[in-house]
């Protein structure tokens, strides 16, 4: 089954053409990969998908949700979560306030219902907040600003923060910038237990250790374009990538 | 005893200005602006004490509503800080100018609770100041339950600390934008209507002694701390009553902000503001 599917998209800065006619799918429980050179196009993709900007052409459909026109706070409705390349938590709260506030009653209440979670805390949300940050090995530090924790753990939160709103695809924008190889390790393995949640993810990446480790199925892009797509093997051996990244 | 109204006003400052990090300076005229329609209308339908309560709260938050929607709803992130300031500037003159043109008279007479006073021996209580640090210090506690502990005030929070991504946790910023003013009009009103209860007269000066007292008492205590706002207006109402009794009226403002000057040199983020203030200060320093 296809989570996203993303068809002919274009997207041009002026005179920069950032994405140019891409093609893109992410099947369920599948760890796909955006490599390629700075400047590539892959944030713009992710942020397409997020809808910080409208495409030109094109079209981008969640399951058979097309989300053309449809507002960032309804994207996340509909289950896209994402990180960021540069770190955004919410500083002034704890790391356990960070988690709960993304968390969301599923299905449709009722007008009182909703206005009840704004203001109570339903035993699910806090249980859900609780396995999230047991998973992310968060839990002795739940009731600390979040601006206080280290730059490893502040990673950890962001990404316990995006799967609190139970998504169905999560888009991972650099996440092991500045990591070392033991928590690239690390990283791998809960990139694992994201899948295994059943959740599907699209990773944009520099780190090879890790693209190369976690993924089954490679895109690369070059100038907007996308260039080559296969297995992490056969996208290793493959010449036009070489030539894209190494310039030989 | 004004401390305890001044404790009132601060705190709406403090929600406004501290915690949602919105400046606003159309606050107090808003609160003018609301009791003004309301003393109108008492004037032309001659209306219940309850009904005319309700009215006041009802157009303090249509007002505060429209301030949002005006200034800050355009304005978002660290970069809409200046834009919206002055265009909630705008928002002040257009505000206290209408309600100039409702009550043209220096004075009008406002209708509300009227509560006597007790005499213990010789202290002299009004039992209106009673009533009013009642009231603060219960708006005080919801307040802090609600901005501290409920969702709906940590993404109120996480909003004015970074729109953008709360956006994408999927928080509908523009609703929370509005309940975000609703309900630091619902507040200021609440309060317009003890603190005009309790003179039982409105002139049209009562926004910019709201904007005055009710920023110096917030940054007195620290901005961006309820109990600070608190704390403030109580120490803003005895350091006034004293002047008053030992050096007499002339003295009063100039006592008030000598002291708030003082407090600003020692304590840059006010008494209980420390923290917030250093906040402020270190993220500088990262960017």
């Amino acid at each position: 089954m296809t989570v996203l599917s993303i068809k002919n998209v274009s997207k041009r800065f002026g005179g920069v053409l950032a994405v140019d006619d891409l093609d893109l799918t992410v099947d369920k429980g599948e760890i796909v990969g955006l490599i390629g050179p700075n400047g590539s196009g892959k944030s713009t993709t992710i942020n397409l998908i997020c809808g910080v900007f409208p495409m030109d052409k094109g079209s981008i459909k969640l399951f058979d949700n097309d989300l053309k026109g449809l507002a960032r706070y309804e994207r996340s409705h509909l289950g896209i979560a994402r990180t960021y390349q540069n770190i955004r938590l919410f500083g002034g709260l704890t790391v356990w306030q960070n988690v709960w506030i993304a968390t969301r009653q599923n299905g449709i209440g009722s007008f009182a219902k909703k206005l009840g979670a704004l203001f109570l805390r339903s035993q699910k949300s806090v249980e859900a907040v609780d396995e999230l940050l047991d998973l992310f090995a968060l839990q002795n530090k739940a009731n600390i600003a979040a601006e206080n924790l280290s730059f490893g753990e502040q990673r950890r939160l962001e990404l316990a923060r995006a799967l609190a709103s139970e998504p169905k695809l999560l888009l991972l924008d650099e996440p092991a910038a500045g990591m070392n190889s033991e928590e690239v390790q690390e990283l791998r393995d809960r990139i694992f237990k994201v899948r295994d949640l059943g959740i599907s993810v699209l990773l944009v990446e520099h780190v090879m250790e890790l693209v190369m480790n976690v993924t089954d199925r490679i895109n690369v892009l070059n100038f907007g374009k996308k260039i080559a797509e296969g297995k992490p093997n056969a996208i290793q051996g493959n010449a036009l990538v070489q030539e894209a990244y190494f310039g030989s | 005893m004004l401390g305890a109204s001044y404790a009132l006003i601060a705190l709406g400052f403090a929600l406004v200005f501290g915690i949602m990090k919105k400046i606003n300076l159309a606050y107090g005229s808003s609160l003018l602006l609301a009791a003004s329609i309301s003393v109108c209308l008492n004037e032309i339908f001659v209306l219940s004490i309850f009904v005319n309560f309700v009215t006041l709260l009802i157009f303090s938050v249509i007002i505060n509503i429209y301030i949002e929607r005006m200034c800050f709803a355009w304005h978002t992130g660290p970069a809409g800080i200046l834009p919206s300031m002055i265009a909630s500037f705008a928002i002040w003159m257009q505000l206290d100018e209408l309600a100039f043109r409702l009550i043209p008279d220096r004075t009008h007479f406002f209708k509300g609770i009227e509560l006597g006073s007790i005499e213990i021996g010789q202290l002299f209580i009004k039992i209106d100041a009673l009533f009013h640090f009642a009231v603060a210090i219960s708006a005080m506690f919801l307040l802090y339950l609600i901005m501290m502990k409920s969702k709906f005030g940590l993404l109120m929070r996480a909003a004015s600390e970074n729109a953008n991504t709360a956006w994408f946790l999927g928080a509908r910023i523009s609703s929370l934008g509005i309940s975000a003013f609703a309900l630091a009009g619902l507040l200021g009103g609440l309060a317009a209507f003890l603190i005009l209860s309790a003179n039982s007269q409105i002139t049209p000066m009562f926004g910019m002694w709201c904007t005055f007292k009710g920023l110096v008492a917030m940054m007195l205590g620290g901005v961006g701390s309820l109990i600070g706002a608190v704390l403030g207006g109580l120490i803003l109402g005895l350091l006034e009553a004293f002047v008053l009794f030992k050096l007499g009226v002339e003295f009063r403002e100039l006592a008030t902000f000598g002291v708030l000057f003082l407090i600003l040199i020692i304590k840059p983020g006010g008494l209980l503001g420390g923290k917030s203030f250093m906040l402020i200060q270190e993220i500088e320093e990262r960017v």
